[in-house]
């Protein structure tokens, strides 16, 4: 049964990025070039991801792919999504620019992860998977999955980072409201998690350590499948519907950006809105600027290194190559949990090597003063990541001349701030202390993986 | 193990049908590897550097040389420790030779 008629603006395919950038398709290193800690003999190879969901993240014959008729439906819900003209934002800025945001915070699940759930709840489903596991640090990705899933009838058990999860259990509280079983990162029901917290019983978590959790487990039994939400291509081309709807909304104002801003945490929410207005503007002949925002806490693209990591602590996941601060990195325990991924994804991380996306770090306190002007001004109050989002764009705005023709902004608000009301009224109550990242972890983390790149080039060179 | 005449046993021309393109698959998708190099008990994952990516590379190739569509279904039951078991997959998964 049909609960809402598609809007004619709903788009119908995925924009495929890979089929004009072929050369963006992820490459591993051969894990026989991988240190033996990573290497591990004896592995069984076997699909995390259904095959149709993961040849997704290698598909550069196709522009556009479909929409599966049920996700499509699932998507009309809720979409499209609005896009407004921040002018009230404008007018407080007094800024020589037009300034469009869309609002990915309004479906029942506060944000853009949505859009990638369904879809893989789907292909899950669909492949005779009952049971999906994963790794959450802000617990916007697990509370859609979580809601995904009781859509599939599907089971789901979210790992969320102990940070995020102590910072606002309230997220913990919403995805079992969904159904799913939820457990603090590190925690001790898996090896990874007990080993973890050996070394430091006061570990906070990462989202590596938190995936590879979620890994250990869906290795237990047959039925049961690890599933990621953010930086994979697969997962990236389900978010193109954003931009694919903000171009269609603005073509109907008459308007096309000169930049689009998003915050980065591996880059779903970016590459949702910015690779098909990328793709527009190559086909119109227009230029157009690609920024990325990410927390001066974990600045992997601003200061990492372009190098081969590992994605999830395990280092079972695909090695790539990626912008990072290294695996071993443990960021401080900012509020936009989000954000706290050591690495981009491989797609925004080629992006950034090639030039065609730049990025900028805004600390923390920056980003929750320009969340509380967009709520002032625009009566939405953004995510901690979004707000990254909203501050990059100030920044931008900022630089642009006050003469001449105006700046035309586009900027993602991924998600909704209402349930960090706790971390808005610390800030209101100047209770939250500005956070850098943490130098002589940083310089640790980046020596080794310097050191894990340097054994990977040896053992090409010895082959 | 599956088999296209539903006799229970395969004949070895399949098998060595298989093998080929096995491990012409297996060079096209894993850099630096030579076909006569590999034999059926290597390990894809310690020994050939095979990884989850890798293997999603060497499906779609088996796609398109064997002309068949895959099945997620199917796929998602599916272990693989060395090159054996893929020949296997492949036995399965193809069509029955021409005599």
């Amino acid at each position: 049964m049909i609960a809402a008629a598609r809007d004619p603006q709903l788009p119908t395919h995925w924009f495929n990025i890979l089929h004009d950038r072929p050369q963006y398709v992820s490459s591993a290193v051969p894990r026989s070039r991988l240190p033996e800690e990573v290497k591990r003999a004896g592995y069984r190879i076997q699909l995390q991801q259904p095959f149709s969901l993961a040849r997704q993240s290698l598909n550069t014959a196709d522009r556009f792919i479909p929409i599966p008729g049920e996700v499509l439906d699932l998507y009309a819900q809720y979409r499209p999504t609005p896009l407004r003209r921040a002018v009230r934002l404008e007018e407080r800025l007094g800024a020589n620019a037009r300034i469009y945001y869309k609002y990915e915070g309004a479906n029942l699940t506060g944000s853009h992860k949505l859009n990638s759930a369904l879809a893989q709840a789907y292909y899950y489903a669909r492949a005779g998977v009952k049971h999906i596991v994963t790794g959450t640090a802000a617990g916007q990705w697990g509370t859609a999955l979580a809601y995904a899933c009781q859509v599939m009838n599907l089971r789901c058990t979210v790992f969320m980072v102990r940070a995020t999860l102590r910072q606002k259990p309230i997220r913990g509280d919403m995805m079992r409201l969904f159904g799913a079983i939820v457990h603090e990162s590190p925690g001790d029901l898996t090896d990874v998690g007990r080993r973890v917290l050996k070394e430091d019983p006061a570990a906070i978590g990462t989202q590596a350590v938190a995936n590879a959790e979620a890994l250990e487990l869906a290795g237990e039994d047959t039925e049961s499948r690890f599933a990621v939400g953010s930086g994979e291509n697969s997962v990236l081309l389900h978010q193109t519907v954003i931009g694919q709807e903000a171009n269609s909304q603005m073509a109907l104002l008459g308007e096309f950006p000169d930049c689009v801003i998003a915050c980065m945490g591996a880059g779903s929410n970016f590459g949702g809105i910015a690779l098909p207005l990328l793709g527009a503007a190559e086909d119109s002949g227009r230029s157009i600027r690609l920024v990325a925002v990410e927390s001066a806490a974990c600045p992997k693209l601003t200061r990492g290194r372009y190098l081969y990591d590992l994605s999830d602590a395990l280092g079972t996941t695909p090695v790539t190559k990626v912008y990072s601060l290294g695996s071993t990195y443990v960021p401080p325990p900012v509020y936009a949990g989000g954000l706290r991924h050591h690495s981009a994804g491989p797609l925004a991380s080629a992006m950034h090597a090639d030039g065609s996306l730049e990025a900028i770090a805004i600390d923390q306190l920056t980003s929750f003063r320009a969340g509380m002007l967009f709520c002032e001004t625009e009566g939405i109050l953004p995510a901690p990541e979004s707000a990254h989002a909203v501050a990059g764009m100030m920044d931008v705005v900022s630089r642009h001349p006050r003469q001449g023709a105006p700046l035309v902004v586009l900027v993602n608000i991924s998600g909704h701030g209402l349930l960090d009301l706790d971390a808005y009224r610390r800030f209101a109550a100047g209770e939250i202390e500005p956070v850098k990242a943490n130098e002589t972890r940083l310089s640790q983390s980046l020596n080794a993986l310097e050191e894990f790149n340097q054994a990977i080039t040896e053992a090409a060179e010895a082959t | 193990m599956a088999t296209g005449d539903g006799s229970g046993v395969r004949p070895e021309l399949d098998r060595r049908r298989a093998r080929s393109l096995v491990f012409d698959a297996l060079t096209a998708v894993i850099p630096d590897l030579r076909a006569e190099a590999l034999d059926e008990r290597q390990e894809l994952y310690a020994d050939l550097g095979m990884d989850s990516l890798g293997f999603v590379r060497l499906l779609v190739e088996l796609e398109s040389k064997l002309d068949v569509s895959l099945v997620d279904e199917d796929l998602m039951t599916i272990e693989l420790f060395n090159v054996a078991d893929l020949v296997d997959l492949v036995e399965r998964i193809s069509p029955p030779a021409a005599n």
